[in-house]
């Protein structure tokens, strides 16, 4: 058994290495092929051709590749009778196009063999575990990279998946303070407009600044920063201003937080359009030209990694510490955990994991303006918080790539109205869509409270257990 | 003499015109198990709060092996309401949180038990282990305490079994027989590693074999973690039973105190619980 898993591995470390020594070969090596595949020098007689060729290389020198792709294809398509096409110039015609998907799979089956190794060598049950989780993760990041490539970046499918991975962050973020802690924050949206607007700020190139600032006079700041370190600026900027509310309303017994980051996030909202920051915020105008999304990965990436670390502190003694409160504030006191400080730990982490949020969503819209981040925003999250579990992150998870679904594709027939044959459809027109959402709230509230998930999480072990019993009672039934 | 463990001097509880506690005063001695009783809305449980940090008493001093942790007299309002029969104030103010007060070692359960609802068992006492972390915030979350991690779960463990609940354990805490949950309270209450236990009515609501068997059960407590304590109980036999010392208050004023058979045959106590006599 044990050698029949290796040699599994083994093959599929090969398939994986070959896969990726293929499409790496293959990125550089158009020029090469493009000769390979004109021996005769047809395009030197046909000028039409030579021009499509030229074409192809330019783009390809200009390093643009879906304009490459594009040409490459018109150019093969246009004269493939002139084209010599053997087995071995398809082959990485094949790799070329198709590389980045190709090296997806490669890394893929890469991972997939590393665990598979892992699982025979290890002896810890801790690893054990471990194996399975890491190589369905390795394949959602796969599966979108390939998606993404075939479907193209621009897609509706590709724009609901960023978005839903924003939103999760955003509402897991929510949940860690709702749902585990028990304390009710509507502020949500506050906190990623000023996400996205430290984001913004701090990473439009320093050339671009005159033309967004441009009745600023290029505006204050003149440096920009890498992404990565903006981002972590917007989500400490968004975790500094939690901390400041949080150091009156959280020695407050009650919900008085839930008023006061409604107010903060309204007024925040109001700051950022204020004429006299213009300098700064670029008062109610636009931010643009700050770095946006090249590929669907970043935004999975960002989020993947901040959730595994809200879950990771979840399931801490902090996050137990947490739930205690959540549970029983006077019983939690009792045993010696201090309200305040890990009320504020709460609020700040979340917040911080918001502004976070905030920027991916910049990056996102590719503007940003304070007049977006309404407290409509929150409550979409809430809905999100709700409908997925309160004390569910995998719930939240999966409720947000719900909602967006709906939200940005499947619903949006509501908003239009719609003629069948003579007969005007009633009801539908714009926003129609809203009062959808609404009755979908009250149904989950007054019938569904738990939501998908309740308070439980998505594990692989409840997945084998729900399909077993679904296809026991199909057989049954 | 013993060393003291926690001295009342002239507590006094006000809420509004109602002098629930008047000019309290009591000690308690290292190992000594000692009760309070009196009869229903006699101010036991507003006692415990004031002594637990969950009332800042209107006045009155509370020390902890010898330390003031809560030292307080009127203020605001309650100068001029003020209706307790103790006026020679304490000069100093001194408040404690009920979590600073548990960490200095004094552990309570609830007479309306208070688990964590949504915990199992062991996690109940897990939650209570947080006392002795020293992880930070990122050492726990990314994991490199799991040495420490793995000792409070240790830890937690040896308290469920000390009271008998390993079998249990992954059960949900609220699902636990009535009997049991009082024990997970206690429990829950071991794992901060007290020094004084304060229990609030621990038989309430237990027929007289399991009382009988909640009397020895505290008894092996006390001298397995080597613990004072004191308790809130209804049921005079087990307060017969295993109380070293009893106080005994009436409307907030304490009417007796002495030892187990000299409260039994305190005229004033038993006016107290039976009402006088009328002629």
């Amino acid at each position: 058994m044990k050698a029949f898993k290796l040699s599994i591995a083994f093959l599929l470390a090969l398939a994986a290495a070959t896969l990726l020594f293929f499409s790496f070969q293959a990125k550089d090596s158009l020029p090469q092929l493009l000769e390979r595949m004109d021996p005769h020098q047809a395009a030197l007689q046909d000028a039409q051709m030579q021009k499509a060729r030229d074409r192809v290389l330019d783009s390809f020198a200009e390093g643009n590749r879906e304009r490459t792709l594009r040409n490459l294809d018109r150019y093969t398509g246009g004269f493939s009778d002139s084209l010599v096409m053997d087995s071995r110039t398809g082959f990485e015609l094949f790799f070329y196009e198709n590389g980045p998907s190709l090296s997806a799979l490669g890394m893929f089956l890469l991972v997939a063999a590393t665990a598979l190794t892992g699982l025979v060598f290890s002896r810890q049950g801790k690893w054990r575990r471990a194996a399975l989780p890491v190589v369905l993760i390795a394949a959602l990041y796969a599966g979108v990279y390939i998606l993404e490539n075939m479907v193209g970046g621009s897609s509706m499918l590709m724009t609901v998946l960023k978005k839903g991975a924003i939103y999760a962050l955003v509402a897991v973020s929510m949940n860690l303070l709702n749902g585990f802690t028990g304390l009710f924050s509507l502020g949500q949206a506050g906190f990623m407009l000023i996400g996205a607007y430290i984001f913004a700020i701090f990473t439009i190139p320093v050339e671009s600044r005159p033309q967004v600032y441009q009745y600023y006079a290029g505006g204050l700041i003149q440096f920009e920063m890498p992404t990565l370190v903006a981002m972590v600026l917007a989500g400490l900027g968004a975790a500094f201003f939690a901390w400041l509310i949080g150091l009156p309303v959280l020695r407050l017994k009650s919900d008085y937080l839930a008023i006061a980051t409604l107010g903060f996030a309204e007024i925040i909202r109001a700051v950022f359009q204020y004429d006299g920051l213009g300098p700064i915020t670029n008062g109610s105008n636009l931010l643009r030209r700050f770095p946006t999304f090249q590929t669907a990965l970043f935004p999975f990436a960002v989020a993947g990694v901040s959730i595994a670390l809200i879950a990771l502190l979840i399931h801490s003694t902090y996050g137990r510490s947490f739930k205690a409160i959540r549970d029983d504030e006077v019983a939690a006191e009792a045993m010696g955990i201090n309200l305040y400080r890990h009320k504020q730990m709460a609020f700040v982490i979340s917040s911080f994991f918001a502004g976070i949020g905030g920027a991916l969503l910049a990056m996102y819209q590719t503007t940003v303006q304070a007049a977006a981040f309404t407290s409509a925003m929150t409550y979409e999250i809430l809905l999100i918080v709700v409908i997925g579990g309160m004390g569910s992150l995998s719930g939240s998870v999966m409720a947000s790539f719900l909602f967006v679904a709906a939200s940005e594709w499947w619903l949006r027939f509501l908003d239009n109205e719609t003629m069948m044959g003579s007969f005007r459809v009633p009801l539908l027109r714009s926003g129609f869509r809203m009062v959808a959402f609404s009755v979908v709230i009250m149904v989950v509230v007054l019938f569904y409270r738990q939501g998908i998930m309740g308070d439980r999480e998505l594990s692989i072990a409840r997945l084998t257990r729900w399909l077993g019993r679904r296809g026991k009672g199909g057989r049954d039934g | 003499m013993a060393e003291r463990v926690l001295e009342l001097q002239h507590v006094t509880m006000q809420f509004g015109g109602v002098v629930a506690v008047d000019n309290l005063s009591m000690h308690i001695d290292q190992g000594e198990i000692v009760a309070l009783i009196g009869p229903n809305g006699a101010g036991k449980t507003t006692a415990f709060n004031c002594i637990t940090g969950v009332y800042v008493p209107t006045a009155g001093q509370v020390r902890y092996q010898g330390q003031v942790i809560v030292s307080a007299q009127p203020q605001g309002k309650m100068k001029a309401l003020y209706a307790g029969s103790y006026k020679d104030f304490p000069s100093q103010r001194v408040t404690s949180t009920p979590d600073a007060i548990t960490k200095l070692g004094v552990a309570r359960t609830f007479q309306n038990i208070r688990l964590f609802k949504t915990q199992t068992a062991f996690e109940n006492v897990l939650i209570a282990t947080h006392l002795h972390r020293s992880s930070n915030l990122f050492t726990a979350a990314l994991r490199l305490n799991h040495r420490e991690e793995k000792q409070l779960r240790e830890h937690a463990l040896k308290m469920l079994e000390a009271v008998g609940l390993m079998d249990e354990k992954d059960e949900l805490a609220t699902s636990l027989p009535y009997g049991k949950q009082r024990r997970l309270e206690i429990a829950r209450a071991l794992a901060t590693n007290p020094k004084l236990l304060l229990l609030d009515e621990p038989a309430a609501g237990m027929n007289p074999q399991e009382t009988d068997a909640l009397g020895q059960f505290i008894q092996e407590v006390r001298e397995r973690f080597d613990l004072t304590i004191f308790l809130i109980e209804h049921h005079m036999d087990l307060v017969m039973d295993i109380s070293e010392r009893i106080y005994v208050i009436d409307f907030g004023r304490q009417i007796a105190t002495g030892l187990p058979q000299e409260i039994q045959d305190n005229p004033d106590v038993v006016t107290a619980y039976l009402g006088v006599e009328e002629e």
